[in-house]
């Protein structure tokens, strides 16, 4: 048993010592780390300070400012966005005709994911 | 091993058997020859392990990773310390309690044990020398052998054995999302939050247990005060584990409600996505004349897809069949496949969740298309890399997601391991073995045992579809210690 402990104790200093967070992937019941999400799913379109409202280069695509919206209200959107049961039957949001593409990238995202990323998205100035 | 325990199950067993007029040796008699190594006592349990044929230890050596220690990894990495000379095996667990007895959850359900008689720490059932890494692996290249720990560690390896369980998946459930996706064992209180406390259980959770009896002491009380109460139990469209709980909570519900003299009052309705109540016909059979014995009601084809908590309705998806045009080419009458929503008011509401592979493995390259990790079904190899095998849940195995099946797999799975580290064919071969002891009442238990080719295989001389009272026993107070300190210390 105490080999045990010392190779635990061991292994954790080595944890700590290359404790590196670009390993995060949403969708896997970890702790929700809202600004790698938001970098990697939302701030191509919506820009890393949330005010983009173009794609670059093409004229015709455009969106919303999204900094500072309120948490609750981005939250219940991706929600809806995002859906549960996986059936024909029920209606998503499909909003500006964003539906299908919003569904594609909150699909895999938790609950509490979604809800960090709504507080990233209020916090952006 | 811990004797006292032993002991303590064995003389609480010996007093009922004795209130019924039986000895122990009576009883394991009754159960024949095979059931005596599960009714042993501690002394019999060492004599067991000299009868069983010693395991030769191999010289080999290579890095052995198994990801998740859950009763299949814990007990494949017993068996590899026991089986090789110089063992080098880390696994790789980030819950304490990955060991806790889950059978015993269906006995926490209906108020016949607590939630203390299934908590195991992981900690106490690591052999020595095996390596424990709190973490969650959440990258694989297998192609590299090596995988990277949600901690950003990178951890390489000669030999990956993946036995990383599975996923309750609440959150398909309309009107259930925010409860998303959990373990069995763990941190749950976001999806017992969004269950709530108004007749909405599962006892797919160890908490979950514990609200399940206090929902179903709640709801057979309203019985018991004379309102009609409908009990509604679950079967989703997914493989589970242990296919046979959502029954045995039925079961034991019932034995309850006839307990409290409610049994009037209170109407069971069991929903399964499935065509029949068991895959093997025998016990197909043996269930229904159960079922209709209790004057159960049950829908085939009807998949639980949305629930209103508010208004206490449940929506299924009922699929059925019809005839259409005959078609004169095929000389034969269309099938029109057809569903529609239905709606059912509930009192009281088992769920058994839909359960997937996690995210991790499902879209790595370990994965399949529907996210088990696919194996040879008779030798556990993984299909595409050869260095991996794979046993429990996450297997992609035709059958059986029950610890009665890893008690086979993980022996077969070890000595085939050690072949191909000896560069040897793989002999060994899981047979498709799995059982289900299934609670049928309060005292009855149905002994449900089968293989590959879905005909019973029982342990036992003794007809397989009765219920008896001695595989009761056996359920309560025999597998748990044969798990415990049987299986975990790599030997039963």
């Amino acid at each position: 048993m105490k080999k045990v402990m010392l190779s635990i104790s061991l292994i954790s200093t080595v944890l700590f010592a290359s404790n590196n967070t670009s390993t995060y992937k949403s969708g896997l019941l970890l702790p929700p780390q809202a600004d790698i999400i938001y970098k990697r799913q939302c701030s191509k379109c919506h820009g890393d300070d949330g005010k983009q409202i173009s794609f670059k280069g093409s004229a015709r695509v455009t969106y919303g400012v999204i900094a500072g919206l309120n948490t609750e209200d981005v939250a219940k959107t991706l929600k809806e966005y995002r859906g549960g049961v996986k059936s024909k039957d029920y209606q998503l949001l499909n909003k500006y005709g964003y539906g299908a593409l919003m569904r594609s990238i909150t699909k895999d995202l938790s609950w509490a994911e979604i809800d960090a990323v709504a507080k990233y998205v209020n916090g952006l100035k | 091993m811990d004797n006292k325990y032993i002991d303590k199950m064995l003389s609480q067993m010996d007093t009922e058997l004795s209130s019924k007029g039986m000895s122990r040796r009576d009883a394991m008699k009754l159960a024949g020859i095979s059931g005596a190594s599960l009714l042993v006592g501690s002394t019999q349990i060492h004599a067991m392990e000299k009868d069983q044929a010693p395991i030769e230890k191999s010289g080999v050596t290579g890095k052995i990773v198994i990801v998740g220690g859950g009763l299949a990894g814990m007990s494949t990495a017993a068996r590899l310390t026991l089986s090789l000379e110089n063992p080098d095996i880390t696994v790789i667990e980030p819950n304490d309690l990955s060991v806790s007895y889950q059978p015993g959850q269906t006995l926490i359900g209906a108020g016949i044990w607590g939630e203390d008689d299934i908590a195991y720490n992981r900690d106490d059932f690591v052999p020595d020398g095996v390596k424990i890494i709190k973490d969650r692996a959440i990258a694989f290249e297998p192609t590299q052998n090596k995988l990277t720990t949600a901690q950003g560690q990178e951890v390489s390896y000669d030999y990956l054995i993946v036995a990383c369980g599975l996923q309750l998946d609440f959150e398909r459930i309309k009107g259930l999302e925010e409860a998303g996706r959990c373990y069995s064992t763990g941190d749950n209180s976001q999806l017992h939050k969004t269950l709530g406390e108004d007749g909405i259980c599962s006892i797919y959770t160890a908490e979950g247990a514990t609200k399940t009896w206090e929902q179903m002491q709640k709801f057979i009380a309203q019985a018991a005060s004379g309102k009609k109460t409908n009990f509604v139990f679950t079967h989703p469209s997914t493989p589970i584990k242990c296919g046979g709980a959502p029954k045995k909570i039925m079961y034991l519900a019932n034995s309850r409600i006839k307990e409290a003299g409610a049994r009037e009052n209170s109407e069971l309705t069991f929903y399964t996505n499935g065509g029949s109540m068991f895959g093997i016909p025998e016990y197909h059979d043996a269930v229904l004349a159960q079922f209709k014995r209790e004057k159960f009601k049950w829908n085939y084809r009807h998949n639980l897809i949305e629930v209103d908590k508010k208004n206490k309705i449940a929506v299924f998806d009922a699929k059925w069949q019809e005839k259409g045009p005959w078609d004169p080419i095929m000389k034969e009458f269309e099938v029109i496949s057809k569903h529609e929503k239905k709606k059912v008011s509930y009192d009281f509401l088992h769920i058994a969740p839909a359960q997937i592979a996690p995210r991790e493995i499902a879209e790595s390259d370990l994965g399949s298309a529907g996210g088990w990790v696919p194996v040879n079904k008779e030798t556990l190899q993984h299909i595409k890399f050869d260095n991996v095998f794979s046993l429990g849940d996450i297997a992609q195995v035709p059958m059986g997601k029950t610890g009665g099946s890893v008690r086979k797999q993980y022996k077969v799975l070890v000595n085939n391991l050690i072949s191909k580290m000896k560069g040897e064919p793989l002999v060994a071969k899981y047979e498709g073995y799995t059982v289900c002891p299934l609670i049928t009442g309060i005292g009855t238990v149905m002994m449900a045992e089968f293989n590959w080719e879905v005909k019973p295989t029982p342990s036992f001389p003794l007809d397989p579809t009765v219920e008896r009272w001695i595989f009761w026993l056996m359920k309560i107070y025999a597998l748990k210690p044969m798990t415990m300190y049987g299986m975990l210390a790599g030997k039963a």
